[in-house]
């Protein structure tokens, strides 16, 4: 395709930038994903116990997007809710997972030696554990509960955000900049809020994003699975584990839609952060992916 | 192993030249790169005869190396060349290796009608493969008998035993001779080699150029990439001499190195520790940041205003020279 | 004389040092087993579940207060903390590794009905997926750029993002459902009395698809990164140069030197594997661990889960240790006695 476009010179305005195309593509689904789970309690309001018997399994349509599931209720429209409390459990549990990652990774990047060297084997000896094992054994010890779940990813996925953090503040210390402020007579805490913070949160905040769709996808397999949140908190883990047995009857729309909706709104996510770590990072983005 | 000190230096071939093998035709290499574009190769135009041994030589960087790859098709994706090189042979049409294609490079070109003894032997060796197998798979490849093996390696002056060694175990001079033998596996009419006595010792040194001398008296051909000019007047019939991407100077070997015409070749021989032994003052410019006029001005101690206008090669000789003041012979030094 | 020899006692000498490696990956294999044992037992200790009334069960609200203390002092559960975390680590060690209050039989006999199965799934599965990702991989780095490349990346980005249930699921109602062509679940056939190898395999080639299908974007997006960085080094542009055939070039060099990295990598990535086959076998109803350790989950089975994940945890730190020794092997240049 550039290699077409650059021998005709005519064609150029007309080349296609599949790169660009995604992201805005993923941009808009990803702003239409959130406004539409804020304001569907205002656009659409939902009645969670609103059962229509005489509506059961009917294949998607105009009138029913998603189809109904084996209630009778409306697939889509229930996801719409359920999209709702998944991202909401995802980005709070990832802020969680930021938040000990953050403090442990920045505790052995800025004090380093021995400090360093015990946390980093703990983060090691985490990452050799199946981490879903690990998040059906916390939950299972709490609970299944939204605290549970939010803890079981919390616990589960901060490893790489303190790897991240560490090695940010264990290259910046290397650097001069920092080498000047601390002979200019900066003091420790001064040097890492005016001189490390502000290199470290863009990373922090990109970790965080990053991490929404593994939050995600965690508390769906735990939902899944039966361990995950409450039924009156219908995340679209519970409805595909709701619409697992209509599966069997033909009614595949009850819990392949729920479905659909997690990877289009996961896969969004993942292109912008992508996007955003190129331009982080330009290094990354070698010849190789060119 | 020992090496055998030659007796005497072979003679040069006599002058009438048998048809030409390779002809390169204003060649010209660019790269591409995020922010800059980088000429590696400028209007390069070069014949290599069947039996002639022609030493391109030059400081590094100067685009010797891209030369040698551009021939071979290897270029990184980001490269742009132009201009021909055809390469002629028997009985078929001439194929131009810059046109042709990589698939008819790789069944045609490469190692049957052109080897190359790579740069660096450090790195061009596979790290997981002892030389015995790289040596037998290359002569499979080639239909040959893998039994050449030892004597591949007796040639270029390694001992068998060695072979067996994964590269990581051997000295440098050790992978050199294993590169080169090789690149001699296939016995190709057309030889490059890049830089092929880095890392040996003066007895070897002078054992591989004898064995490219060999070659060329057999029949073949061979371009030998260096920046050792000792190495090129040793063997050399023809002298190119590269500087910031261009030839700046092309002649028989003799009368190059009895009296050199563009004032860098001069200046290159100055540096030679039988001379002057002095170094070529100041550096070469960057290949991404080439002046419109000639490029050694700058260096130069014959420059003057016209030199703010790129020379073009003219006839000196049986040879050419690009330089707006080219020191004569008989002129006053 | 001695450069004939030297060659051949080099290569046994690195076989020697396989049992140096063996002792490093124990001293750190070791720590890391006994803080994943503190950990967890942390945890169930804080946990508000009662294992007394845990193990009585149902009858838990029929047996009087004087049976769950007799129980509660037969288990030491009112002991200090360490003293039972001694005693529990002292039991794992004699092998026994407790009971089951969810399936009521010994950890052990629940253990050793089921993870085979699991092993077959997990094992199979790391089988294609490092065969398929090799090869698609190498293709794509090979003609990068070129329409199958980014087709590829188009499919292992999009991939990467589905949960492995719901392609478990959709794969259930295509293949199984809609198409008839495999069964939907279980090992066996409902009717079958035994189980036979036909019977198993015909019933394993939808899970395997599935799990394999989901492990495969890492794998494959890192091999074909790998190679295509490979195919610009420089031994590889020198084999291309003496004019070996594409495939000699590809399979031969490039992807031989890049496939030294991922030996270990692949190792750092069982975790995943394991995560997703308790998922695929719970949507394929398969009798191994994955559905066990659910029902463990919500019956707060101490005693099977802390099992079941310190296993895990071994035999993932067992497949590292042979990941390690064949990079050994398949790299000269690594000493293992260094």
């Amino acid at each position: 395709m550039a290699d077409l476009a650059a021998r005709r010179p005519l064609l150029r305005p007309l080349r296609l930038r599949p790169r660009r195309a995604g992201a805005v593509t993923a941009g808009l689904v990803l702003v239409v994903a959130v406004a539409g789970t804020l304001l569907a309690p205002i656009l659409w309001p939902l009645d969670q116990s609103a059962v229509a018997l005489d509506q059961t399994r009917l294949a998607p349509s105009w009138g029913h997007l998603g189809g109904t599931d084996d209630l009778g209720r409306d697939v889509a429209h229930r996801a719409v809710y359920g999209l709702r409390v998944s991202l909401l459990v995802g980005a709070v549990a990832a802020l969680v997972a930021t938040v000990i990652g953050g403090l442990i990774g920045g505790i052995a990047g800025t004090l380093g030696g021995r400090v360093d060297r015990v946390l980093m084997r703990i983060v090691d000896t985490i990452a050799a554990l199946p981490h879903l094992l690990l998040g059906i054994f916390i939950v299972a010890m709490l609970r299944p509960s939204l605290g549970a779940v939010i803890a079981s990813v919390g616990l589960t996925h901060w490893l790489s955000t303190a790897r991240i953090v560490r090695s940010e503040l264990l290259s910046l210390r290397t650097r001069t900049f920092v080498d000047a402020a601390i002979s200019g007579g900066a003091g420790r805490r001064r040097v890492l809020v005016r001189h490390l913070l502000p290199h470290v949160l863009p990373r922090l905040a990109l970790a965080t994003t990053l991490m929404i769709p593994h939050a995600v996808w965690h508390e769906t397999a735990l939902s899944f699975l039966g361990l995950g949140l409450p039924p009156h908190l219908a995340s679209l883990g519970n409805m595909i584990s709701d619409g697992e047995g209509s599966l069997l009857t033909g009614a595949w729309w009850a819990s392949l839609v729920p479905g659909a909706v997690i990877v289009v709104v996961t896969l969004a996510i993942a292109v912008l952060a992508a996007r955003w770590r190129d331009r982080l990072d330009p290094r990354v983005r070698a010849e190789l992916h060119l | 192993m020992t090496t055998t000190q030659p007796a005497t230096v072979p003679a040069r071939p006599s002058d009438p030249r048998t048809s030409p093998l390779l002809t390169v035709d204003r060649l010209g290499v660019r790269f591409r790169l995020r922010d800059a574009v980088v000429h590696a190769v400028t209007d390069l135009s070069l014949t290599v005869h069947a039996g002639e041994l022609l030493a391109v030589v030059g400081e590094s960087g100067c685009g010797k190396s891209v030369l040698a790859h551009a021939l071979l098709g290897l270029l990184p994706g980001n490269a742009t060349v132009t201009g021909r090189a055809l390469l002629h042979q028997p009985e078929t049409e001439p194929v131009d290796l810059v046109s042709c294609g990589q698939r008819r490079l790789a069944r045609q070109v490469r190692g049957r009608r052109i080897g190359l003894v790579p740069q660096s032997p450090a790195t061009a060796l596979n790290p997981v493969r002892t030389g015995r197998r790289l040596l037998g798979e290359t002569l499979r490849a080639h239909g040959r008998d893998r039994g050449q093996a030892d004597r591949l390696a007796t040639d270029v002056g390694l001992d068998p035993a060695d072979l067996d060694r994964y590269p990581h175990e051997l000295s440098g001079g050790m992978a050199q001779r294993l590169v080169t033998a090789l690149a001699l596996a296939t016995d190709p009419p057309l030889l490059i080699a890049d830089e092929p006595t880095t890392g040996l010792d003066r007895p070897l040194v002078d054992h591989t150029l004898d064995l490219l001398r060999r070659r060329c008296d057999a029949g073949a051909a061979v371009v030998l990439i260096t920046h050792d000019l000792a190495a090129a007047r040793r063997v050399a019939d023809t002298v190119a001499v590269m500087y910031a991407s261009r030839v700046v100077e092309h002649r028989d070997g003799g009368d190059f190195f009895t009296a050199p015409t563009h004032p860098y070749a001069e200046a290159l021989l100055d540096a030679l520790p039988d001379r002057a032994f002095r170094p070529v003052p100041g550096h070469p410019p960057m290949l991404t940041a080439l002046p419109v006029g000639c490029a050694f001005a700058p260096r130069c101690p014959r420059r003057a205003d016209s030199c703010e206008r790129a020379p073009q090669p003219s006839p000196v000789g049986a040879g050419t020279v690009a330089c707006h003041h080219p020191i004569l012979p008989g002129a006053a030094p | 004389m001695t450069t004939r020899t030297a060659p051949a006692r080099r290569r046994t000498g690195r076989l020697a040092g396989a049992a140096a490696v063996v002792r490093r990956r124990l001293l750190v294999a070791v720590p890391v087993l006994v803080a994943t044992s503190v950990g967890m037992f942390a945890l169930g200790a804080a946990s508000p579940v009662d294992p007394a009334k845990q193990y009585a069960g149902a009858a838990a609200f029929t047996t009087s207060e004087e049976n769950l203390a007799q129980i509660r002092a037969n288990w030491g559960v009112d002991d200090p903390l360490p003293v039972q975390y001694l005693r529990w680590v002292g039991n794992l060690l004699r092998g026994d590794l407790g009971w089951s209050t969810s399936r009521h039989e010994p950890v052990t006999s629940v253990l050793a009905a089921r993870a085979g199965w699991t092993l077959l799934l997990i094992g199979v599965t790391l089988a294609v997926v490092l065969l398929a990702s090799l090869l698609l991989g190498a293709l794509a780095a090979y003609r990068r750029g070129g329409l199958f490349d980014r087709a590829l990346r188009a499919a292992a980005y999009a991939v990467e993002s589905m949960p492995v249930f719901w392609i478990g699921l959709a794969a259930i109602a295509v293949f199984a459902l809609a198409l008839g062509w495999f069964p939907a679940g279980g090992l066996t056939d409902v009717t079958a009395t035994g189980t036979s190898w036909p019977d198993v395999a015909h019933h394993l080639i939808l899970p395997v698809a599935v799990l394999a299908v989901s492990q495969a974007p890492w794998f494959l997006l890192f091999v074909r990164d790998a190679v295509a960085e490979s195919l610009r080094d420089d031994h590889v542009l020198a084999a291309r140069a003496r004019g070996l055939p594409g495939r000699t070039v590809l399979f031969g060099h490039a992807l031989r030197t890049a496939l030294l990295p991922f030996l270990t990598l692949v190792g750092t990535h069982l975790p995943e594997l394991v995560g997703g086959a308790v998922l695929v076998e719970t949507v394929f109803s398969l009798p191994g661990l994955g559905a066990v350790t659910v029902e463990a989950a919500l019956g707060s089975d101490f005693p099977l889960l802390a099992a079941i994940t310190l296993v895990t945890t071994a035999v993932v730190l067992a497949a590292n240790l042979a990941a390690d020794l064949a990079y050994a092997a398949a790299d000269p240049r690594v000493r293992l006695d260094g």
